[in-house]
């Protein structure tokens, strides 16, 4: 199959009759390329650290749907605490927006788990099946036999290994790692809507990763579109210097510094000619500053024909770095993170609720009146607690049955309905009046409280 | 960006120009017309399996199929348990001790932690104003005397925790004769 040589009025990746053309990206070596992969192993260990270092008793990251509780590095939030994510969301939505209008997309080419999977494990479980570039296009037009057959059957087979352990990965934030390896060892059909999640999960991920690949960054994901309005000619992209490079050709044939060796399109793992400008396909993987700058070294030229620079530098114009834009988002990323650190300070670390019992408002025996509340404690930390539930009332004489500041120990996310029975002298009653109910943590701070009204007969 | 696209090839270009700006028209990537097509069929597929079909019943039916499943069962074998029943739990030490556990919590306020009572009835003597069979003493703490401040317990507790409380109770007053057959 002969390469197709990129144009800016079509995408490369796409032919003119909707069939798909499939990229083999050259091997690429240098600067950019040896730390980008570190970035990426770092981040695959994080991802897997996350679930199992225990941060305050539970996973660092924790979304446990079956008991409607997030643990979130340390921090303990039930479902009804939700609400505060949103500025976490937007606070980081906006750290992206910044990010992306300073130095671009970033994002794509260094931490999104896109192309983390993808270029740090599948194409280097490609690379190593199939050969390089060259051998893996001869491979795809050879015909099918039995050498064929064996590359791909171990290829697709590692393929759906790695991506069933990234599926349970996936789960086990969700789930918990001792919960997936209890269910693990059990029948498929005993939690059968988490199989199919796992299944159905392993099959997308593979198709993603065996064959859809850069598709999802070109066509599916909304950050790349949005990168058209976030990037401007003063974000730092990837470029290409064309005042330097043109015109391009045969060393001293022409004065341009561009060999035209094509190596920057044959590394491009979406398929451009970055020479032809800044363009919606590109992720800054920064292949094309690699192989350009290994070429300028071998001809004696000076590196950074292929760049990271702004529009306006490589166009020979100042960078003007502080835009009002850039103001805008860090101002829109630190209120997001102000209110989220203020939100998060103001959840409760335990519910409490307190309902009247079924029954009479009030009860009168002999010369005393009660009354009985049902209280709902609920504690939101993953580990065992003590609570002290301290009744404060204005009437001196008003008795808690049992004895007031009565100690319950929940275990870690757990929830309890406790009686509260309170007696009062019916000559001390001095009409309705407001009892307010705290709940003590270890520490002996209020945690939470509630304010019941202690009734008993009406009084002239 | 100054450079020129090396070919514009056989794509065509829409006639309209709005702002300056127009348009290519290029063939949509088949993998994205087969998700079209593919939502399509799903649509048919979904609409007839949920219309015609009993297996996708609404939410709230759902939920009332539910609840009138519950209540037969309940029906079927809420009955509540007999005496000899009660009195055999009474002599499972599991249940004791959950039954312990749940007195402790719920119960212990008003009728004391050595079950003699207080705000509440004495549970260890002889006399029972509501009846001191096990049966009855169950049916007590389900349904409650809510005239005398006892709260209805089955909502709270369900049946089950409220047997094996009967239970520990039983276990406690030697007094409660072993029912007859």
């Amino acid at each position: 199959m002969k390469q197709k040589a990129p144009i800016r009025d079509s995408v490369t990746t796409i032919n003119q009759d909707g069939s798909r053309y499939f990229v083999h990206p050259a091997d690429v070596r240098g600067f950019w390329t040896f730390f980008r992969r570190c970035a990426g192993f770092t981040l695959i260990a994080v991802y897997i650290l996350l679930p199992i270092v225990k941060v305050n008793g539970a996973p660092a990251v924790f979304l446990d749907i079956f008991h409607q509780r997030l643990h979130l590095f340390g921090l303990n939030f039930m479902f009804q605490d939700l609400w505060l994510l949103f500025f976490l969301i937007t606070g980081l939505g906006f750290a992206l927006f910044f990010v992306t209008s300073l130095f671009g997309r970033l994002w794509c080419g260094w931490a999104c788990p896109q192309t983390v999977f993808l270029d740090h494990v599948f194409r280097r479980v490609e690379r190593l099946i199939d050969g390089d570039a060259a051998s893996r296009r001869r491979l795809t037009d050879a015909p099918l036999a039995v050498g064929k057959i064996l590359r791909r059957a171990i290829k697709h087979g590692l393929y759906i290994a790695l991506c069933a352990g990234i599926a349970h990965l996936f789960l086990s934030y969700f789930v918990s790692l001792p919960e997936l390896y209890r269910m693990a060892h059990l029948s498929p059909l005993e939690n059968f809507g988490s199989f199919l999640f796992v299944m159905a999960l392993t099959g997308v991920l593979y198709f993603n990763f065996a064959w859809f690949r850069e598709q999802f960054c070109i066509i599916m994901c909304p950050y790349g579109r949005l990168g058209s309005a976030l990037i401007d000619d003063n974000s730092i992209v990837v470029g290409y210097d064309s005042v330097r490079g043109e015109p391009r050709g045969k060393p001293g044939t022409v004065t341009g510094d561009c060999i035209d060796c094509r190596r920057c399109v044959q590394v491009c793992p979406t398929g451009i000619d970055i020479r032809q400008g800044l363009q919606l396909e590109c992720i800054s993987c920064e292949a094309c500053i690699d192989a350009c700058d290994e070429i300028m070294r071998k001809i004696g030229r000076p590196k950074g024909l292929v760049r990271h620079d702004s529009l306006n530098a490589l166009s020979g114009k100042k960078t003007r770095f502080l835009r009002p834009r850039l103001f805008i988002y860090l101002a829109l990323m630190l209120a997001g993170a102000t209110a989220f650190a203020i939100a998060t300070q103001k959840v409760k670390p335990v519910v409490v609720s307190a309902l009247r019992m079924q029954g009479a408002p009030y009860f009168k025996e002999g010369d005393h009146i009660r009354n009985n509340f049902l209280l709902r404690l609920a504690n939101k930390r993953a580990q065992t607690h003590t609570y002290t539930i301290s009744v404060q009332s204005p009437v001196a004489a008003l008795e808690v049955a049992g004895g007031n500041c009565q100690k319950v120990q929940l275990a870690g996310t757990a929830e309890v309905q406790e009686p509260l029975i309170l007696t009062l002298p019916l000559a001390d009653f001095p009409g309705q009046f407001e009892v307010q109910i705290q709940i003590l943590g270890e520490s002996g701070k209020v945690e939470n409280e509630r304010t019941v009204p202690f009734l008993g007969p009406f009084r002239e | 960006m100054n450079n020129k696209p090396e070919k514009s090839g056989e794509i065509e270009i829409r006639p309209h120009i709005y702002d300056g700006i127009q348009e290519f028209d290029q063939r949509l990537p088949n993998w994205w017309l087969f998700t079209l097509y593919g939502a399509m069929v799903f649509a048919a597929a979904y609409w007839a399996y949920y219309h015609w079909t009993d297996h996708m019943k609404p939410g709230y039916q759902r939920v009332e199929n539910q609840i009138a499943e519950l209540q037969k069962a309940a029906l079927a074998s809420g009955a509540a348990p007999t005496d000899m029943q009660i009195w055999k739990l009474s002599q499972n030490p599991e249940a004791v001790a959950a039954g312990k556990a749940t007195f402790g919590t719920n119960c212990v306020a008003c009728h004391g932690a050595d079950l003699k009572g207080g705000i509440g009835f004495n549970l260890m003597d002889t006399e029972w104003v509501h009846g001191g069979k096990p049966a009855e003493i169950y049916n007590t703490v389900m349904k409650g005397v809510t005239e005398k401040g006892m709260p209805t317990w089955a909502p709270v507790l369900g049946s089950a925790r409220v047997a094996d409380v009967v239970a520990y109770i039983i276990s406690q007053n030697k007094s409660i004769p072993e029912p007859k057959e």
